[in-house]
């Protein structure tokens, strides 16, 4: 296996596993909200958001490529599933 | 990849840090998303008005995309716009920001690291350094480099291309009143930050200037909508390929089935060969055009592989 830069890195010195660390848990509390926020304050909006989207895929369609699109029929039309329903993970 | 799945993230509001780090005393720092593993991180800059550090390397991959005021390094100035991929060991000239810039800093494979030097590291890819104003230097094209394809109206600006994964790094650009009926997802990572504009995916409402998103594979994007436009700077670490469908309901491991299922329709030779043979990356098999792929950092992380210190991990 050919040597790279990456393989030659000092071992990483205290103040850089500090920072690393620092920020790795400011993330998590980011990552905790912005959870909550997509997937619990903002569900009620993205309902309706959704069922705006069913319809207009089964009147103008979806882009299926680029510009072209496909009328979906009321028989391939998803339900939703009897799940709770998330969008970050 | 362990960076988690930070989307959608606003930092206008987000005060900077000082950033204490060798090589980058004198600016201030926030984190966009950090992979809580190796370190690789994205990361907006201010560098304060006077700033200068001597000539020097980076021990990882970096990627840096000037948003604002101007900064002298070496002998080039970099202002508004400029985008450079620095590999990992290449030396860069002296740097200078008289009057104070903001950037997007990318570092790849680990954290914020400097060397002073004035050559390059022996085992540094400096054939791989790019450095272009993306505002000037660079046309608008179709959003159509892959296809499926995004619909008419959604421009891109190719800056970097990595032969071995595909990642791409890119502007783009919705056009006012742009609109796209479907969800999208990919088998690649996919990062944006809004330069400027507003715009709004089904999932997660408005984006608008200075919102960013860290997506991890196969996760529902989309429909899409623009009203009066947007400018953004976006990568992915991985080849792009654009599934489109129509139920908002699905999560990632029903689409990462549908994605083999489409290698199954599209590659059947391929995907019967990996299935029944096992197929024992790291080790194999051999790609007489690329004999040293398997060295390469940005296909050991994603194979969750250990570099740089750091022990590696499996992606989701």
């Amino acid at each position: 296996m050919a040597k790279r830069v990456q393989d030659q890195k000092p071992a990483r010195p205290a103040e850089a596993k500090a920072w690393v660390q620092e920020n790795v848990l400011e993330q998590k509390k980011r990552h905790a909200a912005i959870q909550k926020e997509m997937n619990e304050d903002l569900a009620p909006q993205r309902e309706q958001w959704y069922r705006e989207f069913l319809q207009v895929v089964q009147t103008r369609g979806f882009n299926a490529n680029g510009d072209q699109r496909r009328v979906i029929k009321p028989a391939e039309v998803p339900k939703k599933p009897n799940r709770p329903h998330k969008v970050v993970y | 990849m362990a960076r988690p799945h930070i989307e959608p993230y606003v930092e206008l509001d987000t005060p900077y840090k000082k950033f204490g780090l060798n090589g980058f005393k004198g600016s201030q720092y926030k984190v966009l998303s950090l992979d809580n593993d190796t370190g690789a991180c994205t990361l907006k800059v201010r560098f304060d008005g006077g700033f200068k550090r001597k000539p020097g390397l980076s021990y990882s991959d970096m990627e840096i995309f000037v948003l604002n005021g101007r900064i002298k390094v070496g002998k080039e100035t970099w202002v508004e716009g400029h985008y450079a991929f620095i590999p990992a060991g290449t030396a860069v000239g002296a740097i200078e920001v008289p009057q104070g810039a903001e950037a997007l800093l990318m570092f790849n494979d680990s954290e914020p690291s400097f060397a002073e030097s004035g050559s390059h590291h022996p085992l540094a890819l400096t054939e791989g350094l790019a450095s272009v104003n993306s505002y000037e230097d660079r046309p608008w094209a179709p959003g159509n480099l892959v296809s499926p394809s995004v619909a008419s109206g959604c421009l891109i600006k190719v800056l970097h291309y990595d032969p071995l994964t595909e990642a791409l790094s890119f502007l783009y650009c919705m056009t006012p009143q742009f609109a796209q009926d479907n969800i999208s997802y990919h088998d690649s990572a996919e990062e944006s930050y809004h330069i400027w504009g507003t715009s709004w995916m089904m999932q997660f409402g408005e984006l608008p200037t200075g919102g960013y998103f860290w997506r991890p594979p196969y996760i529902n994007h989309g429909a899409f909508k623009c009203k009066y436009g947007t400018i953004a700077f976006g990568r992915t670490d991985s080849v792009l390929f654009n599934y489109f469908h129509y139920n908002p309901w699905t999560n990632p491991d029903e689409n990462k089935l549908r994605a083999a299922a489409n290698l199954y329709r599209k590659r059947p030779l391929l995907y019967n060969w990996v299935e029944s043979d096992g197929h024992n990356h790291p080790h194999g098999p051999p790609d007489f055009e690329n004999p040293d792929y398997a060295s390469d950092p940005q296909v050991r992380l994603l194979h969750g592989q250990p570099l740089g210190g750091s022990v590696g991990r499996k992606r989701r």
